[in-house]
């Protein structure tokens, strides 16, 4: 059992879900994203974020605005759509129930722990 | 210094080194690749080159001139190369094309095709991942040569089988050359090139220096390790040995592997390929990464294939016993239906072949193009360097006749034409071609026209005084003398025998390398030529006469005549000896001008006369002393015997009708013997006793045989006998054994016969009593 491929299977999964909270918060840059996540320890790549972003576009989760930059070419501003939002909580609730269950399975007590 | 260009890039016009923008352009290029099957790939590809535009005017902002290696690397590094990208691992493994068969097929397909267009294009030698089988270096190599995967594979096959070696260049390839994934995925893996920068004659040393990050001599060293034993092999370099020095000996391996390594190699032309050659280093764990990887792969698949066999054993056993039921079924179907099924598959197949024929000739010419091709490489190698090696033997040759030089040639013209053949004629292309083998192993580019035209004007003066030296010495060699003959009085001319000799002289030279045979004997001041000539006639008297002709050339008659009046040459004879001098003597002062001696002796009729070898005439028989009339250059009258050649060492007799007749005696290790063709015949009867003995030797052996083989057959005949015997008596024994009771009824029976007997008897006893 390879456990990098298995290590990032599971930051697969949880990264839209992170991207879009991100985006949910409000209107936002693409790099902003990288330095948010890289702030709390999430670490992913433009050349990985693009793909992403343009998949959840359109897949009509997400819009954009060009908006004209003072240092370079024009920048995207990706922000959520009301589909996304639904999406993103359908996601949210998904997590919970995850996270919960991950929680108690993984911090569940011995059973003989529990006669004592 | 690095040159910095402008580029439009995403609408704005960015000054970039030109190394970085080939960087870029493959980073780029390799995006495309990696997103070539995604929807909207022209939007993310546009949003990352918008990203990294930005990135280029932060570089900018902060006081760079232009966008150098460093900041392109850096931004790619933050952006994050392909094969870091996390996506779908389907979407990875189709890309690299391990997908799994189940994959998407109609993705895979376009892949592939993509894939063959980048390799027509670019004709890269790379492993081919998508038509792999361990490494993919079989399908790699077909993909560039344009050949069957198939046909390489069978040929690697044989290889391996035949020979054993074909896993070592196998492993080799495998390790260097760059998986297709990685051209893909567009990594910064290390790859193989020629260096076309630092060349000498196709850079492949070099890159492989590169590649493997050791000095470019080592590898350049290895490849020339079998010439260096090839130079070092030349042992004799003198003019009769001369064809043994052409025989050289090298290991043309390391030739062909480096012109196979010449046609495979692609040569790094682009800066981001010279980056690529000297890219990431190369070390043990990355090879071992690499093919731990394929061994997986190849384990998995080998795992799949065993199932397939499995199943599709499975299938045929079932489909075998389906058919068979259907056969049974078919036969009564109508005839028409069967035949028409029989032609459309023949049909069919015959397609297939054609396409296969078709397909593996091509491969096949291309094969034999290619061997062609190395094989023409090598022949023209082997003759420029035997040219060369040539040409430096014949520049020694002539040097070493340097010290003779006076003895022959005039001072002045004669002398100054000499020198400029040797210097201008034969040294000069010598060192041109040594100059231009340091030249291209120094790469020195200035004044190469210089040098060229230099050596080429100079040999051209070579070639001038090679003809003016050739037609000044023709000059002093034109006339000849007129006659000059002298009688020898000889102490005693009525011997039975002469046996004619020469006085022994001191080499000039006794080693094989330099055998100047005209010039055998320098002392002081004077040469020694051997040009000594004997001439056999018939005698009028009863005693032997000697006469001695004097010859020379000169450039008028009178300079010829004089010269042969200079000739000094004694002849005398002790008891049955007649001593010649040693040879013909020049100095310096009158040249040598083919001054030469013919001893005529006139031998009776009824008396032996032999010429002798044994005093140090060199190597060869018959050459040095012209017995008879030699045809060459003999321009005196000839006389009654023609131009009879004689040998040496051998005895002759004058006789009275025949003329010179051989005895039986030859002079062999200076001992006076029979024939040898005599010895000859003695030994071939020799031989035919022997064999004659041998055969009746071996006839001997086989009565012999016969007879014991007889004597053994006696016994073998008694020893059965008695087997025979034996066998009876045991049937008895069993035949006893198996009805003893018949045997006991059978005695009670004769027991009771004679008791009736006994009982009849005594009744007619008692009727007589």
């Amino acid at each position: 059992m390879d456990i990098q491929n298995t290590q990032s299977q599971m930051r697969k999964g949880v990264l839209e879900f992170c991207i879009l909270s991100v985006i949910k918060k409000g209107e936002v840059y693409p790099s902003d994203i990288v330095v948010k996540m890289k702030d709390a320890k999430l670490h992913i790549l433009e050349g990985t974020l693009y793909p992403l972003l343009t998949r959840l576009k359109n897949a009509g989760l997400l819009t954009y605005r060009w908006v004209e930059s003072n240092s370079g070419p024009p920048r995207k501003y990706f922000v959520m759509t009301e589909e996304g939002y639904a999406f993103y909580e359908e996601l949210e609730k998904t997590w919970k129930e995850l996270a919960d269950a991950v929680y108690a399975i993984t911090n569940e007590e011995s059973p003989l722990n529990t006669q004592n | 210094m690095k040159k910095v260009i402008n580029i439009n890039f995403q609408g704005r016009v960015t000054p970039i080194e030109e190394n970085a923008y080939d960087i870029l352009k493959q980073y780029i290029n390799s995006l495309t690749k990696y997103f070539a099957n995604e929807e909207g790939k022209e939007e993310i590809i546009n949003d990352i080159e918008g990203r990294i535009g930005e990135l280029f005017a932060e570089t900018l902002k902060k006081g760079n001139a232009c966008i150098s290696d460093d900041d392109i690397n850096r931004i790619i590094d933050s952006m994050g190369r392909p094969e870091d990208f996390e996506a779908d691992e389907l979407n990875i493994q189709s890309q690299l094309g391990t997908a799994e068969k189940e994959g998407n097929e109609q993705q895979k397909t376009t892949f592939t095709e993509n894939n063959y267009t980048t390799y027509n294009a670019s004709k890269k030698l790379f492993r081919d991942e998508n038509s792999k089988i361990l490494g993919g270096v079989c399908s790699g190599l077909a993909n560039y040569f344009g050949l069957d995967p198939l046909v390489v594979r069978i040929l690697a096959l044989i290889l391996l089988f035949s020979f054993g070696i074909g896993f070592i260049p196998y492993i080799i390839i495998w390790v260097a050359v760059p998986s297709s994934a990685t051209q893909i995925i567009g990594s910064r893996r290390k790859r193989l090139f020629r260096d076309g920068d630092d060349k000498i004659i196709a850079g492949v040393a070099s890159g492989l220096g590169h590649y493997f990050g050791i000095n470019v001599w080592i590898p350049r060293a290895l490849f020339l390790i079998p010439f260096f034993s090839f130079v070092f092999k030349w042992g004799n370099v003198g003019m009769w040995d001369y064809p043994s020095f052409l025989k050289f000996s090298f290991s043309p391996g390391t030739l062909i592997a480096y012109i196979i390594l010449w046609l495979v190699l692609p040569e790094a032309k682009t800066s981001a390929d010279k980056l690529e050659m000297k890219g990431e280093k190369v070390d043990f764990n990355s090879i071992k990464e690499t093919i731990q990887g394929d061994l997986k792969t190849f384990s998995k698949k080998a795992e799949n294939w065993g199932n397939n066999i499995t199943e599709k054993s499975k299938e045929w056993s079932d489909n075998v016993t389906q058919k068979t039921q259907d056969w049974s079924n078919k036969t009564q179907e109508p005839m028409s239906a069967a035949t028409n099924n029989v032609k459309a598959t023949t049909t069919n197949y015959t397609d297939q072949i054609n396409r296969n024929v078709q397909r593996t000739s091509r491969g096949l010419g291309d094969i034999i193009a290619l061997i062609f091709k190395i094989i023409a490489y090598f022949i023209i190698g082997s003759i420029l360097l035997s040219l060369v090696a040539g040409l430096f033997s014949l520049g020694i040759f002539f040097t070493g006749l340097l010290p003779l030089k006076s003895y022959v040639l005039r001072s002045g013209w004669q002398d100054a034409m000499a020198w400029g053949t040797l210097i201008l004629f034969i040294w000069v292309p010598v060192i041109g071609v040594i100059t231009f083998i340091i030249r291209r192993i120094t790469k020195a580019k200035a004044n190469s026209n210089v040098i060229r035209w230099g050596f080429s004007a100079l040999w051209v003066l070579g070639w001038f005084c090679l003809i003016s030296f050739i037609t000044v010495v023709y000059k002093d060699f034109k006339y000849k003398n007129n006659i000059n003959e002298e009688n020898i009085v000889l102490s005693n001319p009525l011997v039975n025998k002469l046996e004619v000799n020469t006085a022994p002289l001191n080499n000039y030279y006794n080693n094989s390398i330099f055998n100047i045979e005209s010039f055998a004997s320098i002392e002081e001041d004077s040469a020694y030529v051997r040009n000594i000539w004997v001439r056999i006639i018939k005698s009028n008297s009863d005693s032997f006469q000697v006469t001695l002709t004097r010859q020379a050339q000169g450039y008028n008659k009178k300079e010829a005549s004089e010269l042969a009046n200079k000739i000094v040459f004694d002849i005398t004879q002790r008891d049955s000896v007649l001593q010649l001098s040693k040879g013909v003597n020049i100095n310096n002062i009158d040249k040598f001008r083919n001054q030469r001696v013919i001893v005529t002796i006139a031998v009776p009729v009824g008396k032996k006369f032999i010429v002798s070898h044994k005093a140090n005439f060199g190597r060869y028989r018959g050459d040095r002393i012209h017995i008879g009339f030699d045809d060459r250059d003999w321009d005196y009258d000839n006389l009654e015997d023609g131009s009879y050649k004689y040998d040496s060492d051998r005895e002759y007799i004058m006789t009275a009708n025949k003329g010179v007749v051989p005895t039986n005696y030859v002079i062999k290790d200076g001992k006076y013997d029979y024939d040898s063709e005599e010895n000859e015949e003695d030994n071939t009867q020799e031989a035919l006793e022997n064999f004659k003995k041998s055969k009746q030797d071996l006839q001997n052996e086989i009565d012999e045989k016969k007879r014991l083989l007889e004597k053994q057959q006696q016994e073998l005949e008694e020893k059965q006998k008695e087997l025979n015997k034996t066998i009876d008596t045991i049937g008895r024994y069993k035949y006893k054994a198996a009805i003893p009771k018949v045997d006991i009824s059978k005695k009670a029976m004769v027991k009771e016969v004679n008791l009736g007997i006994y009982y009849s008897e005594s009744l007619l006893n008692r009727l007589v009593i």
